[in-house]
């Protein structure tokens, strides 16, 4: 298993300086609203990750005043101990595994694994498609190492046919040879997208049964929105060039993917009751945590913001209990500490205190 | 600082690829500072640079001239022992040098300048695709097309085998792109000896 000894943590967000030793199984993070919980639980994971789980840009979480956040922190995998940190400045951003620079980014996040649980993320299976596309691409990175390289160039093949189509029309001599570009790059990715969802389904299903009211089950498939035939994904792309020049993008290609995700046979958006939604999230959560496990051959850390003001008593308990048979590193921030059951993992039970940023 | 001089000195110097403010006041005072007479050295080497090179007329490639009025034809263009029958196509000079310092290449060059990129205002009509089909048909019998990697490279090649196409189904022209032995999405000229010279051998029919 693979979890975090010590972080140290400089003008990221509210916190100035945190110098922290984690406990090896559980650590609860308390503390009133805009103190720094969740600002100490996004460094752990941009520690992990090299990115954040909120939707800002990298610039914004550096304190005021300050020209560099940082993230440093010990890492144990099985008995190999390394040093990881993340810097962050105007113009991006410096990832480092024992002082030496990763090549890409891609490579420094499958290192040591970490999922996050938000508030936000609650609208997986209800929201816009954005977040079930990259639950999806958050897998694929383990499951196929390449598939992020494959997803940049798709988008840079993606703007430029775009921009050629409304520069010089619908026949622009170029468009033909940056959807040939598309196909081939985007057929990579969806060949990814197709395995990865293949193992979120596999434990996803299982989980859900275990969480939602009994005779309830969840199917999970890949929705792909370009066929995955060469010919015919080409095709569509010539015939809706007109259309795309007015709509402004594309209107096919692994840009506009989706998770089907059906309850008895039905749907689930707009259909399923918000408490099924919630049974939806966690068991998608889970199969995401298992997926990782299974691909990356290592338990990822599990970083929980705030979910218990989320979930309903019985999912938490139901998440709660999940966390008792799964061995790995977990973070949980809670206004009120006492009513975190922990149950199956108490016993090495941590806590810190959060107060304007500092951690004590 | 307060001197117009040295100000301006480092507003040109921060112009260059890879150098900012930083290191241009870096290299603006150390030009100041020391005891060499290296600002002076530099500022007509590169005066002269200006007067003496020029891209050659025929592949683009740098050339040198002893007069102004001269035709600018690069070492390689004037070299008789090169393979004329096969061409290089190249996005930069940069490329080309990556090439020639494997040494494996004994055909002829030419360099596009520029890559297809719609984001940054290049289509077809702006890539001297007129210029390399009058070079073509100068008894060119095979095209080795040697543009980056990267998604703009990739988008170039494709669009240098469809305007080529004619040549090929009447003439037999060849025409074969670079094996992708050079690192993804990358840069050939960070791709070392080796790759470089396998790519090359590898090279596959497009
Ligand atoms: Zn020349």
């Amino acid at each position: 298993m693979v979890r975090l000894r010590s972080i140290s943590i400089r003008n990221f967000r509210n916190i100035h300086a945190a110098d922290v030793e984690l406990g090896p199984r559980l650590n609860v993070i308390s503390g009133g609203n805009g103190q720094g919980k969740t600002s100490f639980i996004e460094a752990v994971y941009l520690l992990a990750t090299s990115k954040s789980f909120r939707a800002t840009k990298p610039i914004e979480s550096i304190a005021r005043g300050a020209d560099i956040a940082s993230v440093r922190g010990r890492v144990t995998e099985d008995d190999l101990e390394r040093e990881q940190s993340v810097g962050l400045r105007r113009g991006g951003r410096v990832a480092r595994i024992d002082g030496k620079a990763t090549a890409t980014l891609a490579e420094y996040a499958v290192t040591t694994p970490a999922v996050v649980f938000h508030p936000a993320g609650l609208a997986l299976t209800a929201g816009p498609s954005a977040e079930r596309r990259r639950l999806m691409d958050r897998v694929a990175l383990y499951t196929d190492p390449t598939s992020l390289v494959a997803l940049e160039q798709y988008g840079t093949a993606l703007k430029a046919r775009q921009k050629a189509l409304v520069e010089r029309g619908a026949t622009a001599r170029d468009a033909e040879h940056w959807e040939a570009l598309m196909v081939e790059y985007g057929g990579r990715v969806m060949a990814s997208r197709a395995r990865a969802v293949e193992k979120i389904a596999d434990v996803g299903g299982r989980a859900f049964k275990e969480i939602a009211t009994p005779g309830l089950s969840m199917n999970i498939a890949y929705g792909p929105s370009a066929s995955s035939v060469p010919s015919e994904y080409r095709e569509a792309l010539v015939k809706h060039r007109a259309a795309d020049i007015r709509r402004g993008s594309a209107s096919i290609g692994p840009h506009r993917d989706d998770i089907d995700l059906k309850m008895q046979s039905v749907p689930v958006r707009g259909a399923a009751s918000q408490g099924e939604h919630r049974a939806l999230v966690l068991a998608l959560k889970i199969a995401e945590i298992e997926a990782i496990s299974e691909a990356r051959g290592v338990r990822p850390m599990l970083l929980l913001d705030d979910v218990s003001s989320e979930l309903d008593v019985e999912r938490t308990a139901a998440l709660f209990k999940y966390l008792g048979t799964m061995p790995g590193q977990v973070y949980v921030t809670t206004t009120r500490p006492d009513l975190i059951d922990t149950k199956g993992i108490g016993a090495h039970r941590v806590d810190f205190v959060v107060r304007s940023g500092v951690i004590a | 600082m307060n001197s117009r001089r040295l100000q301006r000195v480092v507003k040109l110097l921060s112009r260059l690829p890879g150098v900012g403010e930083k290191t241009a006041m870096r290299y603006a005072l150390h030009l100041i500072t020391t005891s060499e007479p290296l600002a002076h050295d530099l500022a007509a080497s590169l005066a002269e640079l200006q007067q003496h090179l020029r891209p050659c007329s025929i592949c683009q490639n740098i050339a040198e001239i002893a007069a102004p009025n001269d035709e600018p034809i690069c070492a390689i263009c004037s070299d008789n022992k090169r393979d004329r029958a096969t061409l290089c196509v190249v996005a930069r000079v940069h490329d080309l040098l990556a090439i020639e310092r494997v040494g494996a290449m004994r055909g002829g060059y030419f360099v596009l300048g520029k890559l297809l990129s719609p984001l940054d205002g290049i289509g077809p009509d702006e890539l001297p695709i007129g210029k390399l089909l009058r070079r073509i048909e100068d008894g060119v019998t095979e095209v080795i097309v040697a543009t980056p990697p990267s998604v703009d490279g990739e988008a170039t090649a494709l669009l240098l085998k469809r305007e080529l196409e004619t040549y090929v189904d009447k003439k037999g022209l060849k025409i074969t792109r670079i094996a992708s032995g050079v690192p993804h999405g990358g840069d050939l000229e960070f791709a070392d000896p080796i790759t470089m010279g396998r790519a090359l051998a590898g090279r596959q029919a497009i």
